[in-house]
């Protein structure tokens, strides 16, 4: 069946490869030479480079293969890398001798089998379950992070002896005859399948149509659910073949796999020209893509070399040495690039940018741009069918529990009289009233912030990193540049609150999805921190700072007053100036969301956007606003948090992004925006902060390990948020006790039609 | 009351509006005068340019020429907000609410009543939301009730009632009735004619002639982005307007009052 490629109909669309990729292959060959420019030795013919770079893409490649399937379909999987890293453990749990001590083959299989469930999970909750795709995959990701820290311990599990026995499968991670390392051979393998089967059948094209318009794919009869479904499924076995690559070379596995390699893999598929609005993507584009992003993370690691001149002895020595980025640099780099790369498809390929530069070459009329027939960047904003108007009818009690915080209120108590049963000797008590208050406080401030955007139908993912960003900001000035705490403090929060200015600019600005902004934020701003301190705990400095994150009884001794007796005295060692401070930010945001007009304005903003536009509500200003208050808040957070702890150590805020959304959701808040209040976030972070402390609570000499309380937070958020959209939204519980009425003699009061 | 035909002053005339996007001409030439206290239906197919002639009436869109005019002073709007102030309308085929916010902040979308500089003035929103919609004889419940519990002609209601807080002149209803139920329709077509009597002029963009038949004055059709002519709906049936719809044509295009003349 040969085609002629000109037929009356024009030619027909490249569906395999096409300008994009020759661009990237340019691209390509411009960066390896630069490389080769900078360090010669490594990048240089003979080098090690190519073999390498090849070698370390291939792993992100065959994720970006699955990856682009789930891009295609609209949905984003972040996910993988934890499924990685799961997957080899898990891998290394079967196959390890100090564990269960099988064969390869049967490892395979469970991994496979646990690799397909994952995508299910994945893909049953973003589908028929309705949770956003990036909070369903990012709460699987923190869920997979904790189990591997929690099955291995934070230690390296390895099988070097025991793996000489089983060559066949262990030779993947090796070199082969024509000189390709048998990883590099797999990915390739996986490509082309993946290409193929995108490309030219009907699986490719069902997809291309429910990324396109899912409506319009639903009315032609396309099972929707099932295409999202299968590319989650794929995208996890592609992250588990992934696993086997990494496990076969390094002949064990580390807790630290996988880790940001979803960063990687989603910023080589969009990098690959997909679009993260869906309907765009080429499995060949997002191998280059992966090729690139790899080469480009090469680039910045290893670095020019330099020549160090040392005084020894009097003598001035001449030593070669190499001018490296630290670690945390790259986060930096490649959420830059993230961000960048999603704005590469609305702003350069639909407005025609490299024909209209090519026609203003040759002086002709530029092309006009694609019509994009008004459709905002930002998907349509998903909204439940109805919340039931109980609230208004009912009286007392019922009055109380038609509120959408009530749950979150009954919660904290409940959780704090079950504390006080399981340990009566310790819950109430001083010292444990004061840890529960300090870790409140942090959560608190983050979720003020946070209650604002989610009302506005936007997410931060970034105010756990903004947090460390400021915290270690505020470090930097103190400990490295000297400066006086005031100053420190200020710097602090005016890098933080940079960093919301960048999210909203992104956000609303150019229009991105806030959660991929925020994403991109995520890392740039925590690889931002552990840059700033190398990595290293920072800590020694003027105690004078220290005092914004002490009790109040300290401050008074530390000014040599006495501090009161009796009750009074109590809660001065109980509260700390961060939580009069919080209350304080609190209360004004509190009557600012409630009472005000910016308030109504945050709300209209997040029930209907368009419509709130109509009626002249400025809603970029609302998001605007709303965006930098979470991160001042986060910022505020931050610069508490290193006072407290005297230090800063660059893990601070890690998840606490997770922590501060499950917090408002709990609270009353909507995941697609429009409901939220400052009290009911309140009381949502009091819920969260109470099952974390009950988790950690030593009972008869036993407790939970740090890892799986992260775990277990993950599983709340996913409950919080499923029981939002289906009991709050979707009022699931209404409709079954309507439907059982129905089927009873009729004896129900008039519906309100 | 359909025999007395309106001869009150214009409210709103459109000259000679030419519209195109790209190389399709979406309207030509096209005039359109609106008299106060009347309710002029604008029908045609699809893609007649309806929606499009009110978007430039409303500053939504920007016209290539001609020449509009507000109570006999040319205007030219740049958005909607600016048709606003002159006392016109829109109500969109979504009814653009907040389904989140209580009937009493949507009446008063982007607009709540203040107290001092910051606050919003609850109990003065309230009862003036009340009494509009007292005004326009609908009864919502509850001004306390989210929008999205509301039904789809109640939501409606809460648009309209949302529309004439503002004291219009000039409401322009685009296809108000194409997610109705026959009861919700009846009930919206009740208000247009209380707003009538209030004498608020209005436009209804509908494909569905007897609610214009209901409660119209005078119908002009579009096609193809021209304007075919218009008829009193007192002396005119749903089979003329439909043999306009269908073989009308510019050059046979007659006025109403022509075809007043022209019968009598």
């Amino acid at each position: 069946m040969t085609l002629v490629a000109a037929s009356p109909l024009g030619r027909r669309p490249a569906q395999l490869f096409g300008g994009w990729e020759v661009g990237l292959l340019g691209l390509m060959a411009l960066l390896y030479a630069g490389g080769a420019f900078l360090n010669p030795d490594f990048f240089g013919i003979g080098g090690e480079a190519l073999q390498s770079l090849l070698r370390d893409s291939s792993r992100y490649g065959v994720m970006a293969v699955g990856m682009t399937f789930v891009i295609a379909n609209k949905d984003l999987d972040l996910s993988v890398g934890s499924t990685l890293g799961l997957m080899g453990v898990v891998f290394s749990y079967v196959f390890n001798t100090a564990h269960y001590d099988m064969g390869v083959v049967p490892a395979i299989i469970v991994c496979l089998a646990l690799g397909t469930l994952i995508g299910l999970i994945n893909g049953v909750l973003v589908t028929f379950l309705k949770v956003p795709a990036f909070i369903a995959t990012l709460t699987m990701l923190l869920i997979g992070r904790g189990f591997i820290l929690g099955l291995t311990g934070g230690r390296a599990i390895l099988y070097p002896i025991k793996a000489r026995d089983y060559a066949w499968f262990f030779q993947l991670g090796e070199v082969n005859a024509w000189g390709l390392n048998n990883q590099v051979m797999l990915a390739l393998v996986v490509v082309a399948l993946g290409a193929f089967v995108l490309a030219k059948t009907r699986w490719g094209y069902e997809t291309f149509a429910t990324g396109g318009n899912e409506q319009a794919a639903i009315y032609a009869g396309i099972p929707t659910n099932w295409v999202r479904i299968r590319a989650y499924i794929i995208s996890s076995l592609c992250a588990t073949i992934a696993a086997f690559m990494t496990v076969a070379q390094n002949k064990g596995i580390t807790s630290q796999a996988g880790l940001l390699y979803e960063l990687i893999v989603i910023a080589s598929v969009i990098i690959g020209g997909a679009s993260i609005l869906g309907g765009r993507g080429r499995v060949i584009g997002s191998y280059l893509g992966a090729v690139l992003t790899a080469l480009i993370h090469k680039v910045l690691r290893e670095g020019v070399p330099i020549v160090r001149e040392i005084e020894v002895g009097g003598k001035i020595i001449q030593v070669k040495a190499t001018s490296t980025l630290p670690a945390g640099a790259v986060p930096v780099f490649i959420g830059g690039l993230l961000i960048l790369a999603v704005l590469i498809e609305p702003y350069i390929i639909r407005q025609k940018m490299p024909q209209r530069i090519w026609a203003w070459i040759r002086k002709r009329p530029a092309p006009p741009p694609v019509e994009t027939g008004g459709v905002a960047l930002e998907g349509s904003q998903t909204k439940g069918s109805m919340v039931s108007d109980r609230a208004v009818h009912a009286r007392g009690v019922g009055k109380f529990l038609a509120r959408r915080d009530a749950l979150a209120i009954i919660l904290t108590v409940v959780l704090w009289l079950v504390g006080l049963w399981l340990r009566p000797d310790f819950w109430a008590g001083l010292p444990n009233t004061f840890a529960i208050l300090l870790n409140y406080t942090e959560l608190a401030i983050l979720t003020i912030g946070l209650t604002y955007v989610i009302a506005c139908a936007d997410i931060d993912l970034s105010v756990g990193a903004v947090l460390a960003l400021a915290g270690s900001t505020a470090a930097y000035c103190l400990k490295v540049l000297g400066l006086d705490p005031v100053t420190a403090i200020a710097m602090g929060i005016l890098v933080g609150t940079g960093a919301g200015a960048v999210n909203a600019l992104f956000t609303v600005g150019f229009g991105l999805p806030a959660f991929i902004a925020t994403l991109g934020m995520f890392y740039m701003a925590r690889g931002a921190a552990s840059w700033l301190t190398s990595g290293k705990q920072l800590t020694g400095w003027a105690e004078h700072f220290n005092l914004i994150g002490r009790k109040v009884g300290d401050i008074l001794r530390f000014f040599g007053l006495q501090s009161p007796e009796g009750l009074l005295g109590a809660v001065t060692d109980v509260v700390s100036i961060q939580t009069i401070w919080m209350v304080v930010v609190a209360i004004i945001a509190g009557v600012v969301l409630g009472y005000t007009t910016f308030g109504q304005r945050v709300y209209a903003t997040g029930g209907n956007r368009r419509a709130a536009d109509y009626a002249g509500v400025s809603t970029n200003r609302v998001r605007v606003t709303a965006l930098i208050l979470a991160a001042f808040c986060a910022a505020m957070a931050g610069v508490i948090n290193a006072a407290y702890f005297r230090s800063f150590n660059p893990v601070a805020g890690q998840f606490r992004e997770l922590d501060a959304i499950a917090s408002v959701i709990i609270g009353g808040g909507s995941i697609f925006g429009g409901f939220g209040t400052v009290i009911g976030s309140l009381a949502g972070a009091a819920v969260i902060t109470l099952v974390r402390s009950l988790l950690q609570l030593n009972i008869e000499g036993f407790s939970l390990p740090q890892h799986y309380v992260n775990t277990f937070i993950g599983v709340i958020l996913i409950v919080a948020v499923l029981a939002d959209i289906w009991i709050r939204q979707a009022n699931i519980i209404g409709r079954i006790r309507t439907a059982l009425s129905q089927r009873r003699p009729l004896q129900r009061e008039p519906a309100h039609a | 009351m359909h025999d007395v035909i309106n001869q009150g002053p214009a409210i709103i005339e459109m000259r000679h509006i030419n519209k195109s996007f790209g190389a399709v001409n979406a309207l030509i030439d096209v005039d359109l005068m609106l008299r106060s206290g009347e309710i002029l239906g604008l029908v045609g197919d699809n893609a007649a340019g309806k929606s499009t002639l009110m978007k430039i009436l409303t500053g939504a869109y920007h016209r290539d020429s001609g020449e509009i005019l507000v109570a006999g002073n040319p205007v030219h709007f740049r958005s909607p907000h600016e048709s606003r102030e002159v006392g016109i309308e829109m109500i969109y085929q979504d009814f653009a609410l907040c389904g989140n916010m209580d009937v009493g902040q949507n009446v008063f979308l982007g607009r709540w009543p203040r107290w001092g500089v910051f606050f919003v003035n609850r109990r003065k929103m309230y009862a003036e939301a009340g009494e509009v919609l007292q005004r326009l004889k609908v009864d919502v419940s509850s001004v306390y009730q989210k929008v999205e519990s509301l039904s789809g002609g109640r939501q409606q209601s809460v648009a309209i009632a949302r529309s004439i807080s503002f004291e219009p002149r000039v409401v322009v209803l685009d296809e108000p009735t194409a997610n109705l139920s026959v009861m919700a329709t009846e009930r919206l077509l009740e208000t247009m004619l209380e707003l009538k009597k209030q004498g608020v002029a209005q436009v209804i963009i509908s494909h569905r002639l007897q609610d214009i038949f209901a409660v119209g004055d005078r119908v002009m059709v579009l096609k193809r982005g021209e304007n075919v002519g218009d008829r009193y709906i007192a002396h005119t049936s749903e089979q003329q307007v439909l043999e306009i719809i269908i073989s009308g044509t510019r050059e046979a295009a007659i006025t109403a009052d022509e075809a007043l003349t022209k019968a009598a």
